[in-house]
């Protein structure tokens, strides 16, 4: 599942790439910052990216992704430090689905 | 980093409270939240303003307007999103989104944006939530040319000039005068219409708008427009005061203030009514109410109050009004097109709205 989701975001990121100039595209790789100190998105980017998985989680993993509840908004710095942390937590909410 | 949501109640607490005003940047003028806690569509557990904290810094707020939406018979609860901002030092911390998404999850995703920002058009575009109405379209109108303000504004250095400037500005405005002059002998709105204003609404205008507001978007009863009116966001200030320096958006202007007019034709039959904003040398017509058949009437009669409070731009957003402006001929140096723009969240999607009408003060735009 998580080698899914990681392509998964990897095709967000081609999708956020497309709207920023070359010299700020993103890296595909876990380590990418994100958000917070060293981050690379403003909040215009920050929201994109939470749309576009949203998005794209339903359509490549036919699973419903919340990003945007309270429970996600109050570790906005945790979750979205990089591509990997995002994904990590991806894979925990899913994981919480299949459970509950 | 801590986001604190403040309900109508919690500003109210606020709004005595010494520690909340200590802060380097504002995220609420006191006058604005007065206005917050008395808007008569807010309930006391209304969200009404987000705070980013940073240890005990401000680096970021969203204020909510709560409004309500009718659809034929059907109210819709919804915040107006207003005053949007993020410290620039902290843009990456992600504070603009949660402000954001916090609002929408305040509102069970019933959210409205006027008037919006570059960025903020931006944000929610990307948000991909929201989705735009059709916009106003309505006019600016140049009635005085005001060149002193406009260059000097736009090249300081001219300042030397200023006293030739300013005998132009004179000149221009005599040439005004004597055009409205002209106009005002060939209009006759002036004898046939008479006028009474008020700054609130009284029984008789209530009863005027109810029979003429049924397809508005966000009919307004007597208490909501005598609240606009009454709790300004900007006040009428020579100078800008301690906490607008700190305060990121308009808290005040040379010039602020509403004007309620009701306008009367013969044997005192009541035709229309207009709430005017005046802001400096600007004058809008935040609302207006009247039948079709008069808004030729109710354009002359705006326009000659724009006239006679020599003001130099008159904004109007009603359609029938700007029908009416370029049927009277009336004088002026420009008239340039403007649009308004309104976005709802996308839960509004399957709600008829395009029947309805939104006017120039919809939002939270009779405040600026």
């Amino acid at each position: 599942m998580h080698a899914k989701i990681t392509q998964m975001l990897f095709s967000v990121i081609d999708e956020l790439n497309q709207l920023r100039p070359p010299d700020e595209h993103l890296a595909k790789d876990l380590g990418t910052p994100l958000a917070g100190d060293s981050g690379r998105l403003d909040s215009v980017g920050l929201i994109n990216l939470i749309a576009v998985t949203e998005q794209k989680a339903a359509a490549e993993l036919g699973r419903p992704l919340l990003l945007t509840d309270d429970r996600t908004l109050s570790q906005v710095n945790q979750v979205f430090r990089t591509l990997g942390t995002l994904a990590d937590y991806i894979h925990l909410r899913l994981n919480e689905q299949n459970d509950g | 980093m801590e986001i604190k949501t403040f309900t109508v109640a919690d500003l109210k607490t606020a709004l005595v409270s010494e520690d909340f005003w200590l802060t380097k940047t504002l995220p609420i003028t006191k006058h604005r939240a007065l206005s917050y806690c008395r808007n008569p569509r807010a309930e006391e557990d209304d969200p009404v303003l987000l705070v980013a904290y940073q240890d005990i810094q401000v680096i970021g707020y969203l204020g909510i307007l709560p409004d309500k939406i009718f659809v034929n018979d059907a109210v819709y609860k919804l915040g107006w999103l207003t005053s949007w901002w993020v410290d620039p030092s902290c843009a990456t911390a992600g504070v603009g989104a949660i402000l954001l998404f916090k609002a929408l999850n305040a509102y069970d995703q019933y959210i409205g944006v006027s008037g919006v920002s570059r960025m903020a058009r931006k944000a929610l575009h990307a948000s991909q939530k929201f989705m735009a109405l059709k916009p106003l379209q309505g006019l600016d109108i140049r009635l005085r040319l005001n060149v002193t303000r406009d260059i000097l504004r736009r090249l300081p250095t001219l300042k030397i000039f200023r006293v030739l400037f300013k005998i132009f500005d004179v000149m221009m405005d005599e040439v005004v005068n004597l055009r409205s002059f002209f106009w005002q002998q060939r209009n006759n709105s002036g004898q046939r219409l008479t006028f009474e204003y008020i700054s609130t609404i009284d029984e008789e205008t209530d009863h005027f708008i109810q029979q003429h507001q049924q397809y508005d978007l966000t009919r307004k009863e007597k208490s909501v427009l005598s609240w606009i009116m009454n709790y300004p966001w900007i006040l009428s200030a020579p100078l800008k005061d301690a906490a607008s320096k700190r305060y990121y958006f308009s808290s005040r202007a040379d010039r602020f203030s509403y004007l309620g007019v009701k306008v009367f034709e013969h044997h005192n039959e009541m035709i229309g009514f207009f709430l005017l904003k005046v802001r400096d040398d600007r004058m809008s017509v935040v609302y207006s109410y009247f039948e079709s058949r008069h808004a030729t009437s109710i354009m002359a009669a705006v326009f000659h109050h724009a006239l006679v409070m020599n003001m130099s731009i008159l904004r109007l957003y009603d359609e029938q009004l700007v029908a009416g402006f370029s049927d009277l001929g009336c004088p002026c140096w420009s008239a340039k097109k403007k649009s308004r723009e309104f976005s709802l969240s996308k839960a509004f999607a399957g709600i008829p709205l395009a029947n309805y009408r939104l006017q120039g003060g919809d939002g939270d735009l009779a405040f600026y």
